[in-house]
């Protein structure tokens, strides 16, 4: 077809460019954005939670702010790095990186630090990791390998189950040993979710489902679990260090009404409420921007995440799509489960708001898993230019 | 290209069961979950925030008071009755303590040493850790708390702290207790003016409410914080003058010793024209720094009984004491009321001075009446004049001139006085208050109306005409009397004259307008005419001991039976008064003295005349002249008195005696020289007039003592006489009239004492004139 327009270019010519723009292809601007708001929003709102108790405890008020920052800025390098790296350096390491958490998860006990009664940590000198961290993203890197391996085997209970439950129950069997209730539930739903997408039988989730619910059962007849359900059932009247924090948690949220009493006003971080920059740091976001401000930082969480959701559907690879929809299930479940915690939805279990909670290594791998997304977000051809290469062809 | 591009995209892309499944996944995880979140935000921040927030509120909210200082309670010149002065609470913070692992023994040592807390005590008060405030001591002393910041910063110590507080002083002691009243260990007053003007003088409380953190710090930056600035208490201006209040107390005192007065005593003085309490003395008396503190002997009692009697033995004897006698007690007030009965017949004109209504023949029975009423005298004071009448006090005169005032007219005055208070509705009490701003004021006791008017029982009339069978409070006597001697105008009594505030400024000065005028000015006038002529003549006045030469003073005597303790224990019991007024050509001043029950020994005969008189007389002569009112002394008196010893030393013995002659005395020379080495007594000693007075030449007076004679009934001259033998003087605070007449009743060096040559001898001497005035009256 004659175009009077174009300067005719030889097929090897048009290979090249294709390849060319694939390379070049941008990351997901909006997904990118929400990031970094949500990051920068937290930052701020880690600064005004924690000043007051940096500043009572004779530290520097920006103490742990500043700590955070440089985390922060890590993080956003690491991200920047993962990124760019080619979606083949994921494939390839995708069963390491499980070996890697698995060897990591077997040290803890060994030579992992120890705080409130767990074990959960290792200490690097400057820093500490928690394992259970690694091992999430792990077991989205290593789930999505698996599902692309097998295909159309997932429907079976041979590749579809087995070896799914199999990881999933070694991880919970490491992390009880911690013990470390809330990532042993993020990690198997994590799983659950992933085995449900990769086309694992329906049979297996009510199995699985059915078990859990037994577990769960049995579990909270353990006093360490029933003090917590009496903590959630009684929050204002339960004497226990689990209900006094739920009561607190409570008095913020409730105090910040409809538009909060002012950023940096809080008074329920002058002590009142323990771990308020940390895993009830959302509490003090609720008193002092309010209920719109609180439903604000919601709804970017939820954009976030849809955006993730809907990056991955449109990713030509069935690893990306995975990895992205892994990523986004990851962050939905912390959200939820931090929400649901301070507000007493569910009974109290430790699980941090990202990219709010103080604590560098969590927030340096979320932006890292943020990285992984919009590495996937690369493959995603650019409609328009798609076009442009198939009518060149054309 | 393109095929094989789509091909392999198909493959690896995602399925579409994966894309429904994703679809399903992003939906809960990204839409539902978070509806779910935000309707639980919604209940909580929306529908609960109220109440959260209150719950929270009261967590955050401290509160830090300050405690606003007591204002401080002035005599009329100024002088602090009451204050208040700065002392600490001291507090030990055991948390901190625990905290900081101060050293608990040598703390509980110190404090032990400086405060005198037990030490035990304090170590386990450290005991309980989750405290940050305990209090060790209260009402410390600023200097004790130096000692303890100086022992805090030799050892380090950082848990003991202070808190300001205030302690309520009395520089007085007891001056005016039952005026000034006290406050309780928490600050509040109890009695007097600390109680009825409690609120003025306590002022408002500094708060601070503000945001704090858990551990009750301030918050780092909060603009919630709302100040409420402490208002120290208003200091108080009373009417009572300090000087006046001691004399009253000081002569009241010296009253109830020597007449050994049984049941206490009191004492007003008020300024007649305001209606102002200028003293006011009720004995027994306290010290109102230690007001818990009862006499010796009670104490003792109480120390010996059982737990629950001593008890009661304590709080009976604190009541009695704090009892002011002369607001909280009524009596019925005998012949003083006599002056109010005049008051009444002079302003209806049914007084003329002179009237067969006053012939006494020793008792009257009027019509109606079941007994007949006695005059003291129970001989007659036959035919009198009403001065006369007055003057002796003589019941049959008032109870004639009471049948002539009538019941209802008698009854209305009284109201019209303040004494009762006649009311629309005849079942309600028919009783008075002066409505003197004192807590505890007692109601007077009267006949109902009914009673009272009825014709066939009048025998309450004529009692009541020489004022018995009734009670009123001493205060409602000296305000009724006031108003008789004023001009006719009631006033209200009062001690606050002026509520002064931190600058300075008056916030309330009291008005003094007259409630109402009860009788004319001429009636007034007639009336001070009359009751001086009580006091200054030596023949028929019965108030003749109340005299005190130079002044005018007036006034009326009584003594009132006791007839409700008659009729309980058959036991005769007295309250003997007297009413004075000075002076009497133009009040300034009524003055009320009465002793409850006078112990019956025979030396001294009860009746006011006989004790009430003498003491007012005594409480005049030092009130007087510190008012200001010049003396005027008659001819008689100018040459009757006492008076000073001229400067003689080193003249010549001529000039020496014209000195000495002119001054009214004699001299004897004791030497040949002719000059005046040495003379006694002493220049400027007051002794009595024609005393001789002896100059030495060359001469030394022997140190040999003399044994002091007794003097009582003998007359002032002869005693003279007899003590310049042996080179004594002697000298009166008795009006002399006519000093070879007036009987010495008391010297002040009893007899049988050794004294030197030289010595000036006190002596009291009975008024001049005739000695059958021996009554009650």
């Amino acid at each position: 077809m004659a175009n009077p327009y174009r300067t005719s270019k030889p097929e090897e010519e048009i290979a090249d460019y294709t390849r060319e723009r694939q390379r070049k292809r941008s990351m997901d601007a909006p997904f990118l954005i929400l990031v970094l708001i949500l990051m920068t929003v937290g930052l701020i709102m880690l600064l005004s939670a924690s000043y007051a108790r940096a500043y009572y405890e004779g530290n520097s008020p920006i103490s742990i702010f500043i700590r955070q920052l440089f985390f922060a800025a890590v993080g956003l390098v690491l991200m920047m790095l993962l990124s760019r790296m080619p979606l083949s350096i994921y494939k390839k390491w995708s069963m390491r990186v499980l070996l890697i958490a698995v060897a990591l998860m077997l040290l803890v006990p060994i030579i992992g630090t120890r705080a409130n009664g767990a074990k959960r940590w290792i200490n690097l000198g400057l820093f500490t990791i928690q394992p259970s961290e690694i091992a999430k993203i792990s077991v989205i890197m290593a789930f999505s390998a698996m599902i692309c391996k097998y295909r159309d085997k997932m429907k079976t209970w041979r590749y579809g189950v087995m070896p799914f439950a199999g990881i999933l129950i070694a991880f919970a069997g490491l992390l009880a040993l911690e013990p470390h209730l809330s990532a042993t539930i993020i990690i198997v739903l994590l799983g659950a979710a992933l085995m449900f997408l990769g086309g694992s039988p329906l049979s297996a989730f009510v199995l699985g489902g059915g078990g859990l619910a037994g577990l769960i059962f049995l579990y909270t007849k353990f006093s360490y679990a029933s003090d917590r359900i009496e903590a959630w059932r009684n929050p204002m009247t339960h004497e226990s260090d689990t209900a006094y924090q739920i009561k607190q948690s409570l008095y913020s949220i409730g105090s910040g009404g409809l538009s909060g009493v002012g950023f940096g006003e809080s008074r329920q971080k002058y002590m009142f409420l323990p771990e308020e920059h940390n895993d009830f740091i959302f509490s003090i976001v609720c008193e002092e921007l309010g209920y719109i401000g609180a439903v604000t930082i919601l709804i970017l969480f939820a954009l976030l995440i849809i955006r993730g959701f809907w990056l991955a559907t449109k990713c030509p690879d069935r690893y990306a799509f995975l990895l992205c929809c892994g990523v986004s299930t990851l962050l939905s479940i912390q959200v939820v489960l931090n929400v649901s915690v301070v507000t007493n939805l569910i009974p109290c279990t430790g699980v941090s708001l990202p990219f709010f909670s103080y604590g560098g290594t969590a927030l340096m791998l979320q932006l890292a898993e943020m990285g992984i997304v919009l590495s996937c977000s690369r493959t995603i051809p650019d409609k328009k230019k798609l076009m442009t290469a198939q009518n060149l062809q054309i | 290209m393109s095929s094989n591009q789509n091909g392999r995209r198909s493959v690896k892309g995602p399925t579409e069961q994966m894309k429904r499944r994703t679809l399903l996944l992003m939906a809960v995880c990204g839409i539902v979950a978070f509806i779910v979140l935000a309707f639980q935000l919604f209940k909580i921040q929306i529908i609960e925030h109220d109440r959260y927030e209150a719950d929270a509120l009261s967590q955050q909210i401290g509160t830090t008071s300050s405690i606003a200082e007591r204002g401080t309670i002035y005599d009329t010149n100024m002088k602090a009755l009451a204050m208040s002065s700065e002392v600490y609470t001291v507090f030990i913070d055991p948390k901190a303590i625990t905290e900081r692992n101060e050293d608990i023994n040598l703390i509980a040592d110190e404090l032990n040493d400086l405060l005198h807390v037990d030490r035990a005590e304090v170590i386990s008060k450290m005991d309980n850790k989750d405290s940050q405030y305990a209090v060790v001591a209260r009402k410390v002393d600023p200097d004790i708390v130096e000692k303890i910041k100086s022992f805090k910063e030799i050892n380090n110590i950082t848990t003991v702290h202070f808190e300001k507080d205030y302690k309520r002083y009395y520089p007085y002691g007891s001056l005016a207790c039952h005026v000034v009243g006290f406050t309780g260990s928490d600050g509040t007053g109890l009695q007097g003016v600390e109680y009825e003007y409690n609120s003025v003088l306590s002022g408002a409380e500094g708060r601070k409410v503000q945001a704090q953190t858990a551990n009750g710090k301030p918050l780092m930056f909060t603009d919630y914080e709302d100040t409420y600035t402490v208002q120290n208490g208003l200091n108080v201006v009373t009417t009572i003058d300090s000087t006046i209040q001691y004399y009253l107390e000081k002569r009241l005192q010296e009253a109830v010793e020597k007449y050994d007065i049984q049941n206490g005593a009191g004492a007003i003085v008020m300024n007649v024209k305001t209606g102002a309490i200028l003293g006011m003395a009720s004995l027994g008396n306290f010290d109102l720094n230690d007001y818990l503190a009862v006499d010796e002997e009670t104490q003792k009692k109480a120390d010996e009984a059982s737990d629950k009697e001593s008890d009661e033995i304590m709080s009976e004897a604190r009541s009695l004491m704090w009892r002011n006698k002369c607001i909280s007690d009524t009596y019925e007030p005998g012949s003083t009321f006599k002056i109010l009965t005049l008051a009444m017949a002079l302003q209806e004109g049914l007084a003329p001075e002179e009237s067969d209504n006053y012939f006494c023949e020793g008792s009257v029975q009027v019509e109606g009446d079941t007994v007949a009423r006695h005059c003291w005298d129970v001989s007659g004071h036959g035919e009198q004049t009403l001065t006369q009448a007055v003057q002796h006090s003589c019941n049959v005169a008032f109870v004639n001139i009471g049948q002539k005032i009538g019941a209802e007219r008698f009854y209305k005055y009284c109201d019209a006085f303040g004494l009762l208070n006649i009311t629309a509705d005849e079942e309600e009490s028919l009783t008075g208050l002066t409505g003197v701003d004192l807590p505890g004021e007692a109601r007077s006791i009267w006949w109902s109306e009914n009673v009272f008017y009825n014709p066939e029982v009048r025998s309450q009339l004529a009692a009541a005409s020489f004022g018995q069978t009734f009670n009123v409070t001493p205060l409602q006597m000296v305000t009724a009397v006031s108003a008789c001697v004023n001009g006719g105008y009631l006033m209200e009594p009062y001690v606050v004259r002026e509520l002064v505030d931190d600058n300075g400024d008056s916030v309330y000065t009291h008005d003094s307008t007259p409630v109402r005028q009860v009788i004319s000015e001429e009636t007034s006038d007639k009336i001070c005419e009359i009751l001086e002529k009580v006091v200054n003549d030596p023949v028929d006045g019965t108030g003749k001991n109340a005299y005190v030469a130079g002044y005018r003073i007036g006034g009326k005597t009584g003594t009132s039976e006791k007839v409700s303790k008659l009729a309980d224990t058959g036991e005769k019991e007295y309250i003997v008064s007297f009413m004075g007024i000075a002076p009497a050509d133009e009040p300034e001043i009524a003055i009320l003295a009465f002793l409850d029950t006078p112990k019956d020994d025979g030396e001294n005969y009860i009746s006011g005349g006989q004790m009430g008189a003498p003491t007012v007389g005594a409480m005049l002569s030092d009130i007087l002249p510190y008012i200001g009112v010049e003396a005027h002394y008659s001819e008689e008196e100018i040459l009757n008195r006492d008076r000073g010893v001229p400067d003689v030393l080193e003249k010549k013995i001529s000039d020496a005696a014209k000195a000495i002659e002119d001054s009214g005395m004699r001299y004897r020379v004791i030497g040949d020289g002719d000059k005046v080495t040495k003379q006694l007594p002493a220049a400027h000693s007051v002794i009595a007039a024609g005393s001789e007075v002896i100059l030495y030449a060359d001469e030394e007076p022997s140190n040999n003592k003399e044994t002091m004679i007794d003097l009582i009934d003998y007359d002032y001259v002869t005693a003279r006489e007899k003590l310049s033998q042996l080179g004594i003087f002697i000298s009166t605070s008795s009006p002399v009239s006519s000093p070879d007449t007036q009987l010495i009743t008391s010297q002040s060096i009893a007899e049988g004492e050794q004294v030197e040559h030289g010595t000036i001898i006190n002596v009291t001497l009975r008024t001049s004139g005739g000695g059958s005035m021996i009554g009650r009256y």
